[in-house]
């Protein structure tokens, strides 16, 4: 009777249970990937986040560890841990003399993954980690410039810095750092700390990360697992684990990828990009391939101390003889944009209206001719006293495309009767001190990685030129002084007004494109080959990697 | 023998005549990155659209030239050590034989790597001499001659003892000569066979320890064409354009192999109860 | 005997001194250093910071002292801390040397379960097909660059028929160690395979010239017999010493198979902390690697003297 009586009740559940199992069987994919496996090119070789500082590690770390303040995928300042953007507008960062107070208020749903909450007291702790003259801290700058800290109550704290720059509440170097675990570690022997700091001691101890994942597993040399942050409040990630595995050969890295051992290739440590263009024609089926310029600028400093470079016709006719185009088209397929400058078209102070140099062997003949450097024999100009246009191109060996460009540029220029002599030296030896000893008789061919709106103090202002009196600090290799530029520079960065710094940063990029102490090539691209069920990553193009926003990605 | 005779002459051959058949191997078309093989480019083109034959040819000239001042430095070292000590003997024996078992027992490759990236700019030599093409591979050379001469030390002293005792030497030593005289012109005939079929094995090991070295970034470096350094640079791309990763290999695969069946082929000549002298350098 | 081996010990304590003075000083000669290039890394270091971790990490010393203090810690039993790794050298070096004795002991014997049967199958008829065949396929085996092989292994066995991983040591969650050897050992142990192949048909040939084997024969024995028995035994006294030999090279040689297929052994930690001026771990890793081939180097003497009765009873 009861079956009788009740049909419709009976279809409806059958219905119920039909669509529940189609849509277990639709989703069921998605449910047993439970875990990501990331293939990456380098081992961190330890995990403590304010010492050494190794791509590899704040990779691995941005699962697991979030900074109070990043960029986002839009270049734009984010709080990951605060909750409020510290503005002049909103009134929580103020003048004061000559520097600033900027308060922050912390997540109140923020944790450690044992449970403890993250709190002033542990952004106290980095400070004094952090500017502590023998804890090893990598970049000691960010805490030197903080005079004091007032905390406020346990997540609310005021940060004094002793200067008034554009990036006031940008807080990146100082994560916080678990007081509760590592006080104990550092204050008995500040100098020791760097070999007993519980992340590289104890890995696996969850009070040391706050991010949605926790460092569960470490297999030295070979992977790194990690596993869900039980306490973490924000958004539940997709997977339980996610696993990441190193394979330094690149060729390994790709074959790992095509057999099924990893699922895909991180952009910030992956494959260079000529053969993620290659492998995105092979299997650009089974893949989604993002390429995305980042602010890696490639350029070639000039050593303005030589007396052919120290003309700036020179160097204009240089980079008008370079078919800069062409050799993105046809080296890179297009994905790595010409630079005009150091700002990337990205950034938001990006300017367009400046010098550019189309290529034009006409009026790269004419500047020669005009600088002295007449056709000569065998095809390269000579001057007046019958020397040569030949020069040195210093570049780092082991990057395979920096190579070919090199061999690219060599044939370009000859054909503009300019002599190339490319030698290529290891990075260690290269930056170690060919560039940053100025030793390079011409020009070197490198990259530099930035921030979002990274102003050039470093690279350009005459007081940043290496030398033996300043003990070798500074970046500006190519020698570079002119009081316009230190002028411009001195005022962008305490320039505090959007517009007016806007206009200050134009200024800087027309000035550089005018006088060109570097040759601008283009802006890097950075590869990711992932699975095309893997959602809601997006590159960031800088210096923050993409796992800051790992509870974001999905499996569809 | 023969046939590791007839690899040597061809190779040797096609690298004399590649400047007049093939194109430039320096010129580059990026117009036609990795084209197939054609009648302008018998093996295709590389991945700044360079001919690819031109390219293995001149560096196989490389890699043959580090190889082979490699193994004459090494003769050279080892023959010395070994003739003093086998001569001399006593103290000297010992102290130089201690010292040829200690560099024996160094591990190789990790040591090849800390004399690579060593940087002879701190000895002091002029930046003229350093960028030179010649330095590169005289310096490649000299490091891995610096680990590699024991074989030949052992395989010298060891003759020279028993040439020490024969009668010519000891008329030789009666009549005044010197002793440097008595070892070249005595003891150094008597040796000659076993330094050739060592060194002739050793080549064919040099120019894997050199596609290693290149391996890692350490050996001959770019825009300078060797073979290992095609190898290493064609692995990246490996999978779109396996053919410039099997040609140099196949090539580094056929010299080594000529190499050795040439060695093996004199030792069964010239020196047939010598020891196996062949080592490798390890993976 | 005793003797023998003590001086041999005290020969080899030497060895390793020299060594790590000369290792030390190369290592001084390199040009740069890595806090120079983590400030080309990161836009927020600057030269002051390079300065002031160098003088933490006592990297702006002479070479020459921090050798001595280096030697007189050792003398201790103290290795010091790796400055890469941030721990004790021992702990960074250990799982390391596990895996690389894994890898090294599966590839020697694979390499010797091959090469001495086709090496005495070689032997017993100089000159035949089997012969030359043997000898051509262990000649072109050591002919190979190592790195080559292993990928040309990968191109086939991992993607192209997807039989293998095509690298790391295990599945994550400890499984599959099996599929994770076999490409690499297989590729260390082709070049083995060809070398103690020669090997042992060398020592096999020289043997069947010596008086007693002609003896056996005459009195009758089996042609097996003779080969087992007889020449067999003595033939594999000059292996035992060549295997005993390289056995300590191993340790640090597999450095580009290590690469090739993320195997996180020997070769690669000491490569990283060499190229990293991580001198600790550097010269413990080198100083092990050697010390292994001089125990290894007395080894083989000893098997020498136990094995052949020649040479014991002088």
């Amino acid at each position: 009777m009861l079956s009788f009586s009740r049909p419709a009740a009976r279809s409806i559940l059958m219905r119920r249970l039909l669509a529940a199992l189609i849509l277990m069987l639709l989703s069921w994919p998605a449910a047993a990937k439970d875990e990501l496996v990331i293939g990456i090119s380098q081992f961190p070789a330890n995990f403590n986040p304010l010492i050494e500082s190794m791509l590899a590690k704040s990779y691995v770390l941005a699962f697991a560890q979030r900074p109070i303040t990043v960029y986002d995928a839009k270049w734009q300042l984010v709080c990951l841990l605060c909750e409020t953007l510290p503005t002049l507008e909103n009134g929580l960062a103020k003048r004061e003399g000559k520097g600033m107070a900027v308060t922050y208020t912390l997540r109140a749903d923020a944790r450690w993954a044992d449970g403890k909450p993250v709190g002033s007291a542990d952004v106290v702790f980095a400070w004094q980690v952090g500017r502590h003259p023998q804890s090893g801290v990598a970049s000691a700058e960010a805490f030197r410039r903080i005079t004091w800290i007032d905390v406020k109550d346990a997540r609310t704290f005021t940060v004094h810095v002793d200067r008034q720059t554009f990036d006031y509440n940008a807080f990146g170097d100082l994560g916080p750092l678990p007081a509760h675990v590592e006080r104990a570690r550092f204050e008995p022997a500040p100098g020791e700390y760097r070999n007993r700091t519980a992340y590289d001691q104890d890995t696996t101890n969850p009070g040391l990360y706050n991010g949605p994942y926790r460092i569960a597993q470490v297999v030295q040399g070979s992977h790194v697992v990690l596993e869900r942050n039980a306490y973490w409040a924000g958004a539940k990630p997709a997977f339980a684990r996610i696993v990441i595995k190193v394979i330094e050969n690149t060729a390994s890295l790709e074959a790992n990828l095509l057999s099924g051992g990893i699922d895909m290739i991180a952009g910030e440590l992956g494959l260079p990009l000529e053969p993620t263009l290659a492998f995105e024609k092979r299997h650009g089926g089974r893949f989604s391939v993002i390429t995305r310029p980042s602010l890696a600028y490639e350029h070639i400093d000039l050593n303005l101390g030589s007396p052919v470079l120290a003309d700036v016709r020179v160097r204009r006719a240089l980079l008008l003889a370079l078919d800069r185009d062409a050799m993105t088209r046809q080296l890179f397929d297009g994905r790595e944009p010409v630079a005009n400058s150091m700002v990337p078209q990205l950034d938001w102070v990006h300017a367009d209206d400046i010098p550019k140099y189309a290529f034009d062997t006409a009026k790269a003949a004419a500047l020669l001719d005009e600088a002295g450097w007449k056709p000569g024999p065998g095809g390269i100009r000579v001057n007046a006293r019958g020397e040569r246009l030949a020069l040195d191109l210093v570049t780092t060996a082991g990057n395979r495309s920096r190579e070919l460009v090199a061999q690219v540029l060599q044939a370009q220029w000859r054909k503009a009767g300019v002599e190339l002599k490319v030698k290529t030296e290891p990075p260690r030896v290269l930056f170690g001190e060919t560039v940053t000893r100025r030793k390079f008789a011409h020009m070197a061919m490198f990259a530099w990685y930035s921030a979002p709106e990274n102003v050039p103090r470093s690279t350009l202002h005459s007081a940043m030129i290496p030398a033996a009196a300043n003990n070798w600090s500074g970046e500006n290799y190519s020698g570079y002084a002119n009081p316009a530029m230190d002028a411009l520079i001195d005022a962008v960065e305490t320039e505090l007004d959007r517009p007016r710094r806007k206009a200050l940063w134009r200024e800087i990029q027309a000035l550089y494109a005018a006088d060109l102490p570097a040759l601008p090539l283009y802006f890097k691209a950075d590869g990711f080959i992932l699975p095309r069920e893997l959602k809601g990553l997006e590159p960031t193009g800088h210096q923050d990697p993409t796992p800051y926003w790992v509870e974001n990605w999905r499996w569809e | 023998m023969r046939a590791g005779a007839t690899i040597l002459i061809l190779l040797a051959l096609a690298m004399a005549l590649a400047p007049l058949l093939l194109p430039d191997p320096e010129a580059l078309d990026l117009s036609v990155r990795f084209a197939p093989p054609a009648l302008l480019h018998p093996l295709g083109t590389d991945e700044l659209g360079r001919d690819l034959a031109a390219r293995l040819l001149a560096g196989g000239r490389v890699s043959l030239a580090v190889a082979a001042a490699t193994a004459l430095l090494a003769a050279i070292i080892g023959t010395v050590i070994g003739l003093v000590a086998g001569y001399r003997g006593g103290f000297t024996d010992a102290a130089l034989m201690r010292l040829t078992d200690g560099v024996m027992a160094l591990p190789l490759l990790p040591l090849l790597i800390v004399l690579a990236a060593a940087d002879p700019a701190k000895l002091g030599l002029g930046a003229e001499v350093l960028n030179s093409e010649g330095f590169a591979i005289a310096r490649l050379a000299l490091i891995i001659a610096a680990v590699g001469w024991t074989t030949v030390a052992r395989l010298v002293r060891a003759s020279a003892l028993t040439v020490r005792s024969r009668d010519y030497v000891r008329a030789a030593v009666a009549v005044g000569a010197t002793p440097g005289r008595i070892m070249i012109r005595h003891i150094l005939p008597n040796v000659a066979s076993p330094i050739v079929v060592a060194t002739t094995l050793s080549i064919g090991n040099i120019i894997l320890i050199e596609s290693a070295l290149s391996f890692l970034g350490l050996g001959i470096r770019p825009p300078m064409a060797s073979w290992g350094n095609m190898l290493t640079g064609a692995m990246d791309v490996v999978w779109s354009a396996p053919a410039l990763a099997v040609w140099p290999g196949g090539a580094i695969l056929l010299a080594v192999l000529a190499f050795n069946l040439l060695g093996d082929g004199l030792q069964r000549r010239l020196d047939p109860r010598g020891g196996q002298t062949s080592q490798k350098a390890g993976g | 005997m005793g003797v023998t081996i003590l001086s041999r010990l005290l020969q080899s304590l030497a060895v390793l001194v020299a060594m790590s003075f000369v290792v030390y000083g190369l290592m001084g000669l390199m040009p740069g250093d890595p806090i120079d290039l983590m400030i080309a890394g990161n836009p927020h270091l600057n030269a002051a910071d390079a300065v002031r971790l160098k003088a933490l990490y006592g990297l702006d010393r002479p070479w020459t002292e921090r050798w001595l203090r280096w030697l007189a810690q050792v003398g201790q039993g103290e290795l010091g801390y790796s400055r890469l790794h941030a721990r004790p050298v021992m702990a960074a070096m250990i799982p390391a040397l596990v895996n690389t004795a894994i890898l090294m002991a599966s590839s020697l014997l694979l390499a010797l379960v091959v090469a001495l049967p086709l090496g005495i199958l070689a032997s017993l008829r100089p000159g035949s097909v089997l012969d030359r065949l043997v000898n051509l396929v262990s000649v072109a085996s050591v002919s190979l660059p190592v790195f080559w092989l292993g990928l040309m292994l990968i191109v086939v066995f991992a993607v192209e028929l997807a039989w293998l991983p095509a690298g790391g040591m295990a599945e994550v969650t400890g499984g599959g160690r099996l599929a994770h050897m076999i490409l690499p050992v297989a590729t260390l142990a082709l070049s083995g395979i060809g070398q103690y192949a020669r090997h042992m048909r060398a020592a096999m040939i020289a043997e069947a010239g010596h008086d007693y084997i002609r003896t056996a024969r005459a009195k009758g024995c089996s042609p097996a017999r003779v080969v087992i028995r007889h020449q067999l035994r003595n033939a594999l006294i000059p292996v035992t010493t060549i295997v005993a030999l390289e056995v300590g090279g191993l340790f640090s040689g597999a450095l580009i198979t290590e690469t090739v297929f993320a195997w996180p052994g020997m070769g690669r930690l000491i490569y990283e902390a060499v190229m990293g001026n991580d001198f600790n771990l550097a010269l413990s890793g080198l100083l092990l690697a050697t010390a292994m081939t001089l125990v290894g180097s007395i080894l083989a003497d000893i098997a020498y003297v136990r094995l052949d009765p020649r040479v014991r009873t002088p």
